[in-house]
């Protein structure tokens, strides 16, 4: 018994204490958050983006064109893998052009997430009753006022519940940027047991990092929910 | 030929008889026609097809009306449900693109294309069925948000102005509130003073009461009385005769798209000319 507490000791520490291998592993966790919230804000911008096209084409028949590449690009980002995409835009968007790797991850999951989150926006935007667009014309607002003083602050409140998930599955799927040579938390897991030879410590930890986060922000995401809720009771 | 086409004719010169000297009317409407292509339940569509399909591909919500609202008017629309008296109403401030006809408004015509129909829409309000308060604005917010937001006036005379309306309907008390947190007369209420706000020229009622418990309804008309009495132009469509009777200066009765009869209360109740009237009123009196 004691010789296994031995063990265990000894495991955490060439795995974690020796060599700094701690610090690798929060250097990983740096770059996944760096990537993960720098890829979030360019897939809530284009989310929202072509989330309004495509409801402003269903609504009033114009943005034909727009609503067309808007389609096209939900269904093509939706009906591959996300690792293909990875590997598409390093290897073959960038193959010629240097820059730095984050950048291609944020890129890839910054238009990954954002096809799903148009789809998100949308469904938000469809459940705001038909009576709110016409109320607000009928005072006097245009299409583009309404949807930005009546029409989106119900609908955002209606999918920040959707947002939050979202959240969660773009942090958990960075986790293949190691495939482009990233250094992220993944990787640097991988890297530790590469040279400790030792499985357990290092994938364990790096799964706890994940889900210490994911709970961390679900916290913090409940709170902000109550805090929208409270506002018609 | 046709006796009803004759009566048409009979009816516009009453009409224009009974208008004269009455200055230029707010809103006329001519030749108005709105169709809807038949497809699903009764489902609205934005636009109909076009002219040259057969008749029965179409629903005429509107067919050929015309009329004119006057300053002052309390115009009352009556009729059957599916008589169109909504669909006219709606097509007043162009929530319905009409198919064919014109509306004016203060020399203007709503129907044109090139119309800029926001800024005329700041001059008509609209109370709904469902009263369409936002749900994200507390009540006060709900009487704010288009004075400041399209007629650019002062927070501070807006909000002054907002809570004195809110007075004036008894809910002074509950600006703060959300309207989830008020009761369906309430909300109402709201909604009419929320189109106040914006200083209209005239007020489009669409069965403002329709969707209310019964004990809340006379609380809503009596504002709406109240409105009438202080000269406020309204079109009403509404299922409630007393209001018609007591308030309306003019009743029209519309079925199948078309206006059957348009007069003063007092034609209208006391001898109804039309065998479609005298059937309805029996049925709804």
């Amino acid at each position: 018994m004691q010789a296994f507490f031995e063990d265990l000791a000894n495991d955490f520490y060439t795995n974690l204490i020796a060599a700094d291998r701690w610090k690798l592993l929060l250097q990983g966790l740096g770059v996944t958050m760096e990537i993960t919230i720098l890829a979030l804000i360019l897939g809530l911008a284009l989310g929202f983006l072509t989330a309004i096209v495509r409801s402003t084409h269903d609504k009033t028949g114009k943005l034909i064109i727009l609503d067309a590449i808007a389609r096209l690009y939900t269904t093509v980002i939706r009906g591959t893998p996300t690792m293909v995409q990875l590997l598409i835009v390093n290897f073959v968007i960038f193959a010629s052009i240097s820059v730095s790797k984050v950048l291609v991850a944020v890129i890839c999951f910054g238009f990954n997430s954002g096809a799903y989150i148009c789809e998100i926006v949308r469904s938000g935007i469809m459940s705001v009753d038909e009576g709110q667009f016409e109320a607000g014309r009928s005072l006097g607002f245009s299409y583009a006022g309404t949807m930005v003083h009546i029409i989106l602050p119900q609908a955002f409140k209606n999918i920040v519940p959707a947002l939050g998930n979202e959240f969660i599955t773009l942090l958990k799927e960075t986790s293949i940027s190691g495939y482009i040579a990233i250094m992220e938390l993944t990787k640097a897991g991988d890297i530790i047991r590469s040279r400790t030879f030792n499985a357990f410590f290092p994938l364990i930890t790096v799964a706890l990092v994940y889900l210490a986060i994911v709970i961390l922000f679900q916290q913090l995401w409940k709170r902000l929910e109550r805090r929208l809720r409270k506002n018609e009771q | 030929m046709s006796s009803k086409k004759n009566k048409a004719e009979h009816l516009k010169n009453d009409v224009a008889a009974a208008n004269a000297g009455r200055g230029k009317p707010i809103i006329r409407i001519e030749h108005l026609t709105k169709s809807f292509e038949k497809r699903g339940f009764g489902k609205r569509k934005r636009r109909s097809g076009d002219a040259e399909q057969p008749d029965d591909a179409h629903i005429h919500a509107v067919q050929d009306v015309s009329l004119s609202l006057y300053k002052g008017d309390v115009m009352v629309i009556i009729g059957p449900s599916g008589s169109g008296k909504s669909t006219l109403l709606r097509s007043i401030n162009m929530l319905e693109t009409p198919t064919s006809g014109h509306i004016w408004f203060d020399n203007v015509d709503l129907t044109d294309k090139a119309t800029k129909i926001d800024q005329y829409r700041q001059r008509m309000g609209m109370v709904f069925q469902h009263f369409n308060l936002f749900p994200h604005k507390t009540i006060l917010q709900n009487l704010t948000l288009a004075p400041i937001k399209l007629q650019k006036r002062p927070e501070a005379e807006v909000r002054a102005e907002a809570m004195e309306l809110l007075a004036r309907v008894g809910l002074a008390d509950r600006a703060n509130a959300y309207p989830s947190q008020l009761s369906g007369g309430q909300k109402q209420r709201i909604a009419i003073v929320r189109s106040l706000a914006m200083h209209p020229d005239l007020i489009l009622f669409d069965e403002p009461t329709s969707a209310l418990d019964p004990e809340m309804v006379g609380e809503v008309l009596d504002l709406m009385k109240d409105l009438a009495r202080s000269g406020m132009t309204m079109a009403v469509v509404t299922h409630e005769m007393g209001f018609a009777r007591e308030v309306g200066n003019r009743i029209i009765f519309m079925e199948s798209g078309r206006i059957l009869a348009e007069g003063t209360p007092e034609q209208f109740y006391k001898n109804p000319d039309n065998p479609r009237l005298k059937e309805f009123l029996s049925k709804v009196l």
